[in-house]
């Protein structure tokens, strides 16, 4: 009995070690590649970073007139635009292919990863790894305009900078944890793009600016059933106006772990329905 | 559920087992009915109405390790509907099937590393990188070793000719050179159980013929079973001893290819143009005995001018048919087309 | 010689047909509006937010409100068009060497297909969200709708030059694969020189500037002033001149193209 256990226990690391190995190669060759074309890759990246840069300008332009939004300053702003593009880069990275299920879905290639000694989510999120260096450019530079403002007045210390690492880590993985939930519905529905939209595109958009924002319904929704508030806003309380307490982040570390849990589930029902009703 | 005795004695146990063992396999559908008529818009958002389709009736066979299978049907008969079924992909609404002895849909990674599919239409390589990249990240996916993996690659390569391409960003590859590669990638965790979806559509003779090649050495040379539906009676006949056919949803015919040949026969299509018109010898009927009663034709079409009809040349001879014919007419030019084997699967198993 | 005039039945059915193609679909638009009316409404959310602690000059947080309102209504007539006008895909397949040999100059014959494409976005689209934002916003048309005609008008003047920007983004195709970088671009100079969500008069003055020395005020800024009952009706010949000198550069794109084509074989 213990020996089966003992096995079946190395079968596992065997396999998550496997698993790890895939996504380093998948990373070295997807750099590779891309690597080809340099002058394209360049230029692609800078267009894409100005291009996503404008949304930002539109409202530190208003900020730099105005002086603050319901007290949140431009370089505040300007952290929680970051903070997200940050996050959702990291999303993206990694998950691109749950985003875009509904292709999947359309086309019936889901089939094939039903036959991968693997569960599904894990066959398909490497079959999309693709590095966005555009959107990283983009949040790194205003992170790091927010910061260097910051950091000389004083309102935060250097202690800030792995503190936001952290919030992005947790806010990648909520921001995940939608994009799941939204996709599984596809199972049900196939066409997924107004839902995403909502789900993902308004409410990334939405939870940019600080929440103080929005009527009361609008917040709480953003802080509990999509809860985007919990990527930027949630830690900006902390970490740039010393509001809540260090207990922030282990909320976020847990907040995060039940979305993808409870996210998961949906999941798992999700791809027992279609095993049972097919495409 | 395993006991510690089926795990002490695993290799006796396999050889005992079939490759594939499958028991009054059903699948049916609810599709929900498109509701007609005023409001059907509101109506069907507070109720709907299902019919159900059966799309597979209580299937069961049993394929041997090493066996070579074909599975052949009409579109729309079930055959993708049982193929999902096998590999784990959709549950049966009833039956049960077990890959050498493996529930595929209590246990699916176990019988995943087992199997190799692949699928014509869709390739499960990474697109955008060349295929080397792609052998190395399914080879971890699959947890094999890179001796393995580099033995296995040496001997695909040589018999399925990769080295060409072997660079290539996958996006850039033909459709022959595409799926060569796909199914040196489904082999590469050598599973003893290989399915293949319309592995030759579209491509051209040469590469029909390199990978029936290869098919052919990993059966008779690797002992490996295959399963493989296909629209190309040519990979029928080169490659399977056993062919099933499925119409309906249901297994029409099981038995070797050559049994099948026999039981069609070898249906033709005369086409005779009359000189000055014909005359039948009863109107209004589409099967015709002859006059003397040795055979019957059906009759398929006819215009003013012409009469086409279908005989089994297995049963009579074409100087006979012609001259039963000839009674009814002077007839001024003949034409004779076989319909492909495709099409009398369809009419006769369909 | 192309003609342009005796098509007209033609560039009818060009545009019904575009208009139909996406009649079928209308259901899922229609959702789709609530999504688009959400992020109107969140901009509309951040300018009441900066209403309860400033004062926003001439406008006022209604006034802002309904500024939003028609920027976002607008976006469906004046951006938010086929990209490139369909140039792109028609250059990858090689449509383009057949577009060309018609007797209806090429310029003509895709503005028709889009007009057909805009009214259906007016339609069911603009208008939809138009109302919902109202609703969800507590608002009423400005002046029972008196300002409406004026503004529309300067929107149609909108949606003309967004079909010739967009022409001449899909003819690049024909010289470089990133015309869609092109198309991105341009909406994102639009998000800041077109008055989207800041009034052109309160950017700083190089920008402003800057804005008005391209088309852009004249594609979302203009009509909304024209509905806010601000605008200056000079700000018309601004536009009249605007759609006047892209349909030149237009014509003169194309002439480019059909050299290309024809001398290279595309």
């Amino acid at each position: 009995m213990n020996e089966r256990k003992a096995a079946g226990v190395t079968d596992r690391r065997l396999a998550l070690r496997n698993y790890i190995k895939l996504y380093l190669i998948l990373i070295r060759t997807s750099i590779r590649s891309r690597m080809q074309y340099r002058f394209n890759f360049a230029l692609g990246t800078l267009l894409a970073a100005i291009i996503q840069l404008s949304e930002f300008l539109m409202v530190a332009i208003v900020l730099a007139k105005f002086g603050a939004v319901r007290g949140w300053t431009m370089h505040e702003v300007g952290y929680l635009f970051a903070v997200m593009t940050l996050a959702k880069t990291l999303y993206r990275t990694f998950a691109n292919e749950v985003h875009n299920l509904e292709r999947y879905l359309v086309e019936g290639e889901l089939d094939q990863l039903l036959t991968k000694p693997l569960p599904v989510l894990l066959s398909l999120m490497p079959r999309g790894f693709r590095l966005m260096p555009g959107e990283l450019l983009q949040g790194g530079a205003i992170l790091a305009w927010a910061f260097g403002e910051m950091l000389q007045t004083g309102q935060v210390t250097w202690w800030a900078v792995p503190q936001t690492l952290f919030a992005i880590v947790t806010g990648g993985v909520v921001l995940f944890a939608i994009g799941m939930a939204t996709a599984t519905c596809g199972f049900w529905t196939t066409r997924i793009s107004m839902l995403q939209n909502m789900t993902e595109d308004a409410a990334q958009t939405a939870a940019r600016y600080p929440l103080t924002l929005y009527p009361g319904w609008m917040s709480g929704l953003l802080l509990t059933a999509i809860p985007v508030g919990l990527v930027g806003y949630l830690p900006a309380l902390y970490i740039l106006r010393g509001e809540l307490g260090l207990w922030v982040f282990p909320v976020l570390a847990a907040a995060s772990c039940l979305a993808v849990l409870l996210a998961l589930r949906f999941w798992k029902f999700g791809i027992s329905k279609y095993q049972s009703t097919g495409s | 559920m395993e006991t510690i005795s089926s795990r002490a004695v695993p290799t006796v146990q396999a050889e005992r087992e079939a490759a594939i063992e499958a028991v009054g396999l059903c699948k049916s559908f609810k599709t929900p009915v498109v509701a007609q008529g005023r409001f059907s818009g509101i109506r069907s958002l507070f109720s709907r109405e299902y019919t159900t389709k059966e799309a597979v009736r209580d299937i069961g066979f049993t394929v041997e390790k090493g066996d070579f299978v074909g599975y052949i049907g009409p579109n729309g008969a079930g055959k993708s509907t049982t193929i999902k079924m096998l590999t784990g992909i959709l549950h049966p609404s009833s039956g049960s099937v077990k890959l050498a002895g493996v529930d595929p849909h209590r246990d699916r990674l176990r019988c995943a590393s087992r199997l190799g599919v692949v699928f014509g239409q869709r390739s499960q390589l990474w697109w955008d990188l060349p295929v080397k990249d792609s052998y190395d990240i399914l080879a971890h996916m699959y947890g094999v070793k890179d001796t393995d993996k580099a033995r296995r690659l040496g001997e695909f390569a040589e018999l399925l000719d990769l080295r060409e391409f072997w660079d290539t960003p996958v996006r850039k590859l033909s459709l022959g050179q595409r799926m060569r590669a796909d199914i040196a990638a489904a082999m590469l965790h050598d599973p003893e159980l290989l399915f293949l979806d319309e592995p030759t559509i579209g491509l051209d003779v040469n590469a029909k013929r390199n990978i029936r090649g290869f098919l052919k050495v990993l059966n008779e040379e690797f002992g490996k079973t295959i399963l493989l539906t296909t629209h190309d009676m040519d990979d029928i006949e080169q490659l399977c001893r056993r062919v099933m056919v499925i119409g309906g949803g249901r297994l029409t015919y099981d038995g070797t290819v050559e049994g099948l040949r026999r039981e069609i026969g070898l249906p033709t299509e005369i086409k005779v143009t009359y000189r000055d018109g014909y005359v039948l010898p009863r109107q209004g009927d589409d099967l015709i005995i002859a006059a003397d009663s040795r055979f019957a034709m059906h009759i398929v079409s006819r215009t003013e001018s012409t009469l086409t009809v279908e005989v089994n040349r297995q049963e009579v001879r074409t100087m006979d048919v012609l001259r039963e014919l000839g009674h009814w007419g002077e007839i001024e030019d003949v034409e004779m087309r076989e319909p492909d084997f495709e099409e009398i699967i369809r009419r006769v198993y369909g | 010689m192309i003609s342009f005039r005796s098509n007209t039945r033609l560039y009818r059915a060009l545009a019904a047909k575009a208009y139909a193609r996406n009649i079928q679909y209308r259901g899922s638009h229609l959702l789709h509006n609530f999504a688009s009316a959400a992020f109107g409404y969140l901009y509309a959310c951040i300018w009441m937010g900066l209403g309860r602690d400033h004062s926003l000059g001439d406008y006022g947080t209604i006034g802002m409100m309904h500024y939003i309102t028609f920027t976002q209504t607008s976006l469906w007539v004046a951006s938010f068009t086929t990209m490139g006008l369909g140039i792109p895909q028609s250059v990858r397949t090689g449509q383009i060497a057949l577009d060309l040999m018609r007797p209806v100059h090429l310029f003509a014959h895709l503005m028709a297909k889009e007009w057909g494409q805009i009214a259906y976005q007016f339609l069911y689209k603009s208008i939809p969200i138009y109302i919902v934002m109202q609703l969800a916003l507590g608002l009423t048309p400005i002046d029972g709708g008196r300002t409406l005609p004026l503004a529309l008008t300067a929107l149609a003047g909108a949606a003309y030059m967004t079909i010739c920007m967009n022409y001449m983004m899909g003819i690049s195709a024909l010289w470089t694969t990133e015309s869609s970088w092109l198309y991105w671009g341009n909406q994102a100079l639009m998000n800041l020189l077109a008055g989207f969500f800041i009034p052109l008069e309160w950017l700083p003055g190089w920008l402003q500037t800057v804005a008005w020395a391209s088309p852009y005020p004249f594609m979302l800024y203009a009509p909304t002033q024209f509905y806010l009952g601000k605008g200056d009706p000079v700000l018309l010949l601004g536009t009249l001149a605007w759609c006047a000198a892209l349909t030149l550069l237009c014509m003169l794109s194309t002439k480019a193209l059909r050299h290309k084509v024809e001398v290279q074989g595309g």
